[in-house]
């Protein structure tokens, strides 16, 4: 695929290959909604240019589910009710997902450390915490099953 | 979306290569956390990007145990700072500084050399790295010259490099006893920053973020009245997250906290 040096990567996903699940808003690095993986780290999409990707693999939140099984982490933001509107919420799971592939006994503070980054105006962030914890410990769990 | 003026690109591994194409209006491009959104802003028009982050000369983080030093490329990102053995080791504030730069996106993806050439006065690199002494070592294709960061960083927004020049690594002296930073943040960027290194004898005292650029003093040990003066003399931003007066209060109460000395 070609590309011109100014496209996004934002722009890439959503005009371009159609995949809308990644929004964009404050397109300053700031709100986190744009949020992707590029080989496993966090980055703003709405600031990231397209060419970088050459060579990479990149993961969003449309990339997530297995057929119908979601991943634990959109199972724990689910059960754990931290959306509201949910327009914050691709970025939330994926800087979530993002923070347990790297870090997968992350601490409170860690957690904060992480998703400080992303920001949410319905659900005042409580549930939010509550989700990613919920996730950690499932996928602990689900780790040591498989090392039985 | 703001979309993007046309841009050109110069991608190379070569440190020549990429030392060759930059000058006016060719801009060094590494990160792109600064750049891209101020170029989306149309406050930077670069006309080509000449992308620094696959040389390999400006990636390593490199120990000198006989100078007792850490050499670090300017496209090292604030993650790989702040997770590198050797910079936890030798730099412990410089590595805990990087891991609460910006948010864990811009610490993907932003570099050493972006956050200190870019300049912005809201920064906690530039503040630690001048209370640690370090150096900037900068390359063009012509020559190469060694500066300190007061010397790099001259101004808000403004660095002493020529338009065919870019930083290439910083070195950093292991970091001495009785070193701290703190800093007070409520947005993206931090508000004021403090690094101090006190010994028996020393107060130096380094204060960013505030300030238009890093500003350090040393001082004898108990010098209440200097440092009651260089404080009073610091000429801080007034901005969103606060006024002169209310920056210079918190900046006195911390001071008085971290060396029990009214300021």
């Amino acid at each position: 695929m070609l590309v011109p040096v100014r496209l996004t990567v934002a722009e890439l996903l959503r005009d371009r290959l159609g995949l809308t699940g990644t929004k964009v808003s404050c397109e300053m690095q700031v709100c986190g909604v744009c949020t992707v993986l590029v080989d496993g780290d966090p980055v703003s999409s709405c600031a990231t240019l397209a060419c970088d990707l050459d060579g990479t693999e990149v993961l969003t939140v449309e990339g997530l589910a297995r057929g119908r099984d979601l991943h634990p982490v959109q199972e724990a933001f689910m059960d754990a009710n931290a959306l509201q509107c949910g327009f914050c919420t691709p970025g939330f799971i994926m800087m979530a997902v993002a923070l347990l592939d790297a870090h997968p006994d992350a601490d409170q503070a860690e957690v904060r450390e992480w998703m400080d980054g992303n920001l949410c105006r319905c659900t005042g962030y409580d549930p939010i915490e509550t989700a990613v914890t919920v996730a950690a410990s499932r996928l602990a769990a689900a780790t040591a099953e498989d090392g039985q | 979306m703001a979309v993007l003026p046309e841009l050109g690109l110069v991608r190379s591994s070569d440190l020549d290569e990429v030392l060759a194409a930059v000058g006016h209006d060719y801009a060094p491009y590494a990160g792109g956390t600064e750049l891209v959104p101020a170029t989306g802003l149309g406050l930077r028009r670069p006309a080509v990007i000449v992308d620094l982050k696959r040389v390999d000369a400006l990636k390593g983080i490199e120990v000198d145990a006989g100078a007792g030093s850490v050499t670090i490329g300017a496209a090292v990102t604030h993650r790989r700072l702040s997770d590198h053995p050797v910079v936890r080791e030798h730099l412990p504030t410089l590595a805990a500084a990087a891991s609460h730069v910006g948010n864990a996106r811009v610490r993907s993806t932003g570099t050493v050399g972006g956050n200190l050439c870019f300049a912005e006065p809201r920064s906690d690199l530039g503040c630690v790295l001048l209370a640690l002494g370090a150096t900037a070592d900068v390359r063009s294709a012509t020559g190469a010259r060694t500066l300190g960061i007061d010397e790099l960083i001259v101004g808000a927004f403004e660095t002493s490099l020529a338009e065919d020049e870019i930083l290439t690594t910083v070195t950093v002296p292991f970091e001495p006893a009785g070193m701290s930073y703190w800093k007070l943040q409520s947005y993206e960027r931090p508000t004021l920053g403090v690094a101090l290194v006190v010994s028996d004898s020393q107060w130096e005292v380094t204060v960013g973020a505030a300030t238009e650029r890093p500003t350090r003093i040393v001082l004898a040990a108990g010098d209440t009245a200097g440092l009651a003066d260089f404080v009073g003399g610091l000429e801080l931003s007034d901005d969103m997250t606060g006024p002169p007066d209310y920056k210079r209060s918190v900046l006195r109460a911390h001071l008085q906290r971290a060396l029990g000395a009214a300021a």
